[in-house]
């Protein structure tokens, strides 16, 4: 029975979060490092280039990495003292059991046993319920091996259809996007390319705080003449001195692309070669948008008809232009609408698969790509291949050495996994990677379903706020202990290097997934000795599909810093940017550049639908959620990194002062939010820089702090991505008596 | 010849003659005087003269002139001078004697430190005293296994010759140099790995004072050893070689690293100034009205610049709300710093 | 060895945002290890997001050696003004109070001032500086004049700088538009000046909450 052993407090004193500080050898001056290990940051997608130094198997600190060609020694602030996330005294050191009467209310146990228990609950849940009532939750920022292995120990090994992955909070939207409108789910361009443009759209993209490295692109183009467009409700510090902000209501991008496109139409700034040679649907389309004329976008979207006109121009009459966008247009019920509204605005102007023009999502977590394309998403084989597809199947069934009828059909998507749990279909868990108590929308559901579980272990190098309530959990390894590829931003694969060996009991996360194999008695498949074994199948197994990694090896990505897949054979050089005229893809066979049997990209109409929850009398502001520069996602490494706390120690509800002074709050003030969910009493920080209908609260923190309390749990019909931006929500000063305990998680941990 | 130059040789010479006559006094006419040490006695001389003469000269610099000046104000300030005399003893002996804000900046700094300092002030103790012939021992007439000390020709105490505080006495340079020797060892080391102290150390401002402390030591413990064990071998050679290191060390004293020892104690100056300064009247900031220093040191600093030829005087005063720049608060003036760069893209723009 | 005179220190505040890689990585450097010394300031976060990075301009004639009591801050052959030298400062905050750029910081428990010294265990041995070398937005940039040039084309550096009479010219440079005739920046004539960029802003016939449009644009059309 997964339940919260303890009182939270007794968890965080021996668990932490406790924030780490440089210490010792860390501080000290005059110390040589044994080596430098040249490899990339463990955090977001743009996967700088970083050289950690270790002194005695410990990183003791960083030294820019000035040979990648993305970044050259760029890094953001968790970049730079991510070295501190080794040698952590929260670091799960052995298996730990659940114990009730053992302080922080888990005991150690051995790594063997804890597989053993492992294994002989799987059995049981599986053998008393089925198959499918044992699920995988896995994730993102896992090394492309890894999440490789994870779908096919699920496939193979459990023969459960439920597992997904955390990209479903992040990429999916765009991945679906892009697979309905290009027939392929990747960034089309470098970020070279970017540099080119004469116009760079940036919508929904906080890139100043979420992928800071790409600034320095968007400046330079600036540099070279470029306009900056930015779409968003709060002016980010990318916003502030862009060309043109556009102040969007949350929830309305639809509206802006389709009025954007109506005024494209409207002054012929199209590219009509373009569209007869290598699109279809654009009659169709362009007779959708013809009711979203520049006075009605401006009601919906909250903008000055002005201001999109302009915009309209400007994009209309570009010759080289970068559209991109991130979790801002995507975290919505109808995110992938959303994304197919921003490709047709690119698709129009023609504007793709050329030198400075391209599209782009930005891709959230640091294998965001690689991790949603080798089969740990829910209704996909390695390759990007379709699990519901025979030959896809066959395929792989065949390098697997499995019948492909034993291979099971599509799952379900990481939330309605927990609505199985609530239907009692699904009563065993194995997570790893994967913090869904923080990140999930409305998670005080989620917290009552973990509860709810029969068995439940979490694989992970520190107790995250999930894992709290595993009955076993298994220690993994930190980014810098193992080694693989990720594919990063730009659809580079890159390579992981191993700076340390983990420490203790802990080992790395594919021989933990191997010894359950083994202690499963189903070892078949399951005996690699390397990453690079794992890798070399991967190869076979994703050649011939959209995603092929076959011409890709580790040596080639050493050797030119980085491999953009697809690459289809070893003398291959990779593709840097897809959709270039006369190109060739397994799709369309030479029918044209895109994914499809006709080589043509797709129209979609887009139609507005407003949020799932739109603004009443009773809760008449919007509330959004993001990130802030010094954490990532749901803070299990960044909330324990001294430097990075303290640069924003504790989340905020982000208000304008008009709203203020109409509700009678002051900067600093306690303020409760509240939602049809939950209510978050935080500390106000009146600012001009948001739209005075809307809050915002950032996302990083758990228990009382977390801003998914409030969230709703709704979600795209297609992509399944939950909408963290925007829900409707009510503020007051905090009412008398309100909880404003703040230190469930900073305040009673000293410094160390 | 300017003036500051004048009056800073008129006081090297005026300080030099006085510890000549003090030598000659105490030493009565010279009977105690040993002219095997007159070349220590004339290096001596002139390291006086250098460091008063530098000393002198550094005071006439305006912010040093004047905060000399309060510092001596703030310390005599009626009603306070008691608790002055309490801090200065409790500064006294935490910041110099046991060198605490030493400790506070760096541990292994603090160690070869307080050896260092510690090793000099007792061999400056014994060495400068017994030069000057300012100290000097006979045998008691009635007990020739007795000394007594005599102090510009007064009789002191005596003792025993062979007790164990005659064998510390007479070795106290030996100690003294073991200090020494252990602090520059642990000083170079520091020097050597820390890339840091790598980055910022020049030959003369910190390798140099460090080897002749090392010189100074190590030649006088080899006289030391020449006697005690050798039956003086080489000690006319080693007695010339240890004199040529601690005169040239003397020589030195006015000019490098070691002239922070007569500059130092100006921290007490200061932490009285701070004190006061607490005290009095805050300066508010003409941007963001909140204090951030005492006005005094407002005032004394805008004195100050005007004397050294700055000229931070705003003109417009009337628009800009303030006379001065010095009346803006530093985050201000870094945030004035991004307004000013930010307006220069926004009007070229416009 | 010293900081080779080709290699030059370039700010573009505008390019600014916030994120404190400076600062983080400033704390990780030898010479001051666990200490940042790059400021990171919030013009008026209530009003705005505009953020810049203050690292030592490295003056010509730098005001806070000439106040300094203790002779204690040194300008190298280089043009590096250096942190006060451990020995002699004697803590006086002289430096701290009359820097026209807000650089030098007190460390009142170690009493001494420390300041930003152009990374001179990294600058002096060829490499950058590490604010500069991670920097994403790369408002601070190192490297020669050739590179700056290219790299900016409609940005000029300049290195005067005016606080009320007085002029203070420096070895740090400052990017202003290319194609304009500012010779200097007024710092001090900044005093009364609103943040930098685009704003929110209600038009004037709003009332409720419901009504509000924005009229970014007009002012964010300044912006061109």
């Amino acid at each position: 029975m997964a339940r919260l052993p303890q009182q939270q407090q007794s968890i965080n004193e021996r668990y932490g979060p406790h924030p780490a500080f440089s210490t010792g050898v860390r501080l000290a001056t005059g110390i040589e490092p044994d080596r430098v290990v040249k490899t990339h940051c463990c955090f977001c997608g743009q996967q700088c280039g970083i050289e950690l130094k270790v002194k005695d198997d410990v990183v003791i600190g960083f030294e820019p990495r000035e040979d990648f060609a993305f970044n050259r020694g760029m890094l953001c602030p968790k970049g730079v003292k991510r070295y501190l996330q080794g040698a952590h005294p929260d670091r799960l050191l052995t298996a730990l059991a659940r114990d009730e009467s053992a302080p922080g209310g888990f005991r150690p146990m051995s790594y063997e046993e804890a597989v053993r228990r492992t294994a002989s609950e799987i059995n049981r849940i599986q053998s008393e319920h089925g198959r499918d009532a044992f699920a995988i939750l896995s994730g993102a920022s896992l090394t492309t091996e890894k999440a490789y292995l994870m779908g096919k120990f699920a496939r193979v090994c459990l023969r459960t259809s439920n597992i997904d992955y955390n990209g479903r909070l992040c990429m999916v939207s765009a991945a679906a996007g892009n697979k309905k409108a290009f027939g392929i789910d990747r960034a089309a361009n470098p970020w070279s390319d970017i540099l080119d443009a004469e116009v760079v759209w940036i919508s929904g993209a906080n890139v100043a705080e979420c992928a800071p490295i790409t600034t320095n692109y968007v400046w330079q183009a600036r540099e070279r003449g470029a306009r900056i467009i930015v779409v968003d409700p709060r002016i980010t510090p990318i916003a502030r001195t862009c060309d043109l902000f556009l102040p969007i209501k949350p929830g309305r991008d639809i509206a802006l692309f389709n009025g954007i496109l109506n005024l494209m139409i409207e002054h012929d700034w199209l590219d009509r070669d373009f569209i007869d040679n290598h699109t279809v649907g654009f009659e169709a389309l362009a007779e959708s948008v013809r009711e979203w004329t520049p006075r009605r976008t401006a009601e919906v979207t909250g903008i000055a008809e002005r201001a999109i006109r302009q915009a309209a121009e400007w994009w209309g009459r570009a010759k080289t232009s970068f559209l991109m966008h991130a979790r801002g247009i995507e975290h919505h019920s109808h995110g992938v609408q959303n994304v197919l509204g921003a490709i047709n605005i690119v698709l129009a102007s023609g504007r793709i698969g050329r030198p400075g023009c391209g599209y782009a999502t930005i891709t959230g977590q640091g294998n965001g790509q690689g991790g949603r394309e080798h089969g740990q998403k829910c209704d996909q084989l390695p390759g990007a291949r379709d699990i519901s597809n025979p030959e896809h199947r066959a395929y792989i069934a065949d390098v697997w050495g499995v019948d492909a009828d034993d291979i099971p059909g599509p799952g379900v998507d990481a939330y309605e996994i927990f609505r199985r749990i609530d239907r009692g279909e699904v009563r065993g868990l194995l997570s790893i990677c994967f913090n869904p108590k923080v990140s999930l929308p409305d998670n005080n559901f989620v917290a009552r379903m973990l509860d709810k579980l029969e068995f439940y272990v979490a694989i992970d190098f520190f107790l995250n706020e999930t894992a709290q309530h595993a009955d076993l959990v298994l220690p993994g390894s930190l980014h810098e202990e193992d080694e693989g590829v990720v594919t990063q931003i730009e659809g580079r694969v890159i390579k992981i290097n191993k700076a340390v060996d983990p420490p203790g009991e802990a080992r790395q996360d594919w021989r933990i997934i191997q010894d359950l194999a083994h202690a499963l008695g189903r070892p078949q498949g399951f005996t690699f000795s390397d990453p690079g074994e794992i890798f070399e199948e991967l190869r076979l197994a994703s050649k011939g599909g959209v995603a092929d990694y076959s011409g890709i090896t580790y040596e080639k990505i050493e050797r030119q810093g980085g491999v953009f897949w697809p690459c289809t054979d070893e003398n291959h050089p990779g593709t840097p940017r897809l959709f270039e005229p006369g190109s060739w893809n397994p799709v369309a066979r030479g029918a044209g550049p895109f994914y499809f049997p006709d080589g043509r990209a797709r129209f979609n109409i887009a139609p507005y639908t407003p949020p799932t929850e739109d603004v009443d009398d009773e809760y008449p502001l919007m509330l959004t959620t993001g990130r802030v520069v010094s954490q990532f996602l749901s803070g299990t490494q960044t909330r324990r990194i001294g430097p990075l706390v303290e640069q924003y120690p504790e989340p905020r509800i982000e208000l304008h002062p008009q709203l203020a002074e109409k509700l009678g709050i002051r900067d600093g003030d306690w303020a409760t939010a509240e939602t049809r969910r939950g209510a978050i009493t935080l500390r106000a920080h009146v600012v001009k820089t948001i739209r005075p209908d809307t809050i915002f609260i950032p996302y990083h923190w758990p228990g009382r702090q977390s801003a998914n309390q409030l969230t709703i749990a709704a979600q795209d019909p297609i992509s399944k991505i939950p909408e963290y931006k925007v829900c409707a929500a009510r503020l007051s000063v905090r009412k008398a008596g309100a909880s404003t305990e703040q230190t469930e998680t900073n305040g009673t941990n000293g410094r160390i | 010849m300017g003036k500051e130059v004048f009056r800073a040789g008129v006081w090297g010479v005026a300080v030099t003659t006085i510890l000549a006559l003090l030598i000659v006094i105490g030493s009565r006419n010279l009977a105690h005087f040993d002219a095997a040490l007159v070349g220590y006695t004339f290096a001596t001389l002139f390291a006086v003269f250098g460091i008063t003469y530098r000393y002198a000269m550094w005071l006439q610099r305006p912010p040093t002139a004047l905060y000399w000046r309060r510092g001596w104000q703030v310390f005599f300030r009626r009603g306070f001078l008691l608790r002055n005399l309490g801090a200065w003893v409790g500064r006294l002996t935490g910041e110099f004697a046991l060198n605490r804000f030493i400790f506070r900046r760096d541990r292994a700094r603090w160690g070869a430190h307080i050896l260092i300092m510690w090793g000099c002030l007792i061999a400056a103790a014994i060495t400068f005293p017994l030069v000057f012939g300012w100290i000097h021992f006979e045998t008691l007439p009635e007990d020739h296994t007795w000394y007594r000390a005599y102090l510009f020709g007064f009789p002191g105490f005596a003792f025993p010759i062979d007790s164990l505080f005659a064998f510390l006495v007479f070795h106290g340079l030996v100690w003294a140099s073991f200090l020494v020797t252990a602090g520059v060892m642990l000083a170079m080391r520091r020097r050597m790995r820390d890339h840091g102290a790598a980055a910022l150390q020049q030959f003369g401002e910190d390798l140099l004072p460090l080897i002749l402390l090392f010189a100074v030591s190590v030649t006088g413990l080899m006289l030391s050893a020449s006697y005690t064990w050798m039956k003086g071998y080489a000690y006319d050679f080693l007695a010339i070689l240890h004199a040529a290191t601690v005169i040239l060390t003397l020589l030195w004293l006015p000019f490098g690293k070691f002239f922070h020892i007569f500059q130092r104690p100006a921290q007490l100056g200061v932490s009285f100034y701070k004190d006061a300064g607490e005290r009095l009247e805050q300066a508010r900031c003409r941007r963001c009205n909140d204090p951030f220093a005492s006005q005094m040191h407002i005032d004394d600093l805008m004195e100050v610049e005007r004397k050294l030829g700055f000229q931070y005087e705003i003109d417009d005063r009337a628009a800009l709300g303030a006379d001065h720049y010095q009346r803006i608060c530093p985050r201000c003036r870094r945030a004035l710093l991004g307004l000013a760069q930010g307006s220069a893209w926004t009007n070229e723009e416009r | 060895m010293g900081v080779p005179e080709k290699l030059e220190f370039f700010v573009d505040p505008n390019r600014c945002i916030g994120c404190q890689a400076c600062v983080q990585a400033c704390s990780e450097c030898d010479t001051h290890r666990g200490y940042p010394m790059i400021h990171l300031e919030y013009v008026d976060r209530a009003a705005s997001v505009q953020t810049l990075p203050v690292i030592c301009m490295h003056c010509d004639q730098p005001t806070c050696a000439e106040v300094c009591p203790a002779d204690a801050i040194k300008r190298t052959e280089d043009g590096v003004v250096q942190s006060a030298r451990k020995p002699r400062c004697i803590a006086c905050n002289n430096c701290v109070l009359a820097c026209p750029f807000g650089v030098p910081r007190m460390q009142s428990d170690l009493m001494m001032m420390m300041k930003c010294d152009m990374c001179y265990d990294r600058t002096s041995i060829g490499k950058k500086p590490m604010c500069a070398t991670v920097c994403p937005s790369q408002a601070l940039f190192y490297g020669t004049r050739e590179e700056i040039e290219l790299l900016r084309p409609r940005s000029r550096p300049i290195d005067r700088f005016q606080f009320g009479r007085q002029t203070i010219t420096t070895r740090v440079k400052m990017m202003v538009p290319r194609t304009g005739r500012v010779e200097y920046l007024d710092v001090a004539s900044a005093m009364h000046s609103e943040p930098i960029g685009n704003r929110l802003a209600a038009t004037d016939d709003s009332e409720g909450l419901d009504d509000l449009m924005f009229a970014a644009y007009e002012e964010g059309d300044a912006q061109r």
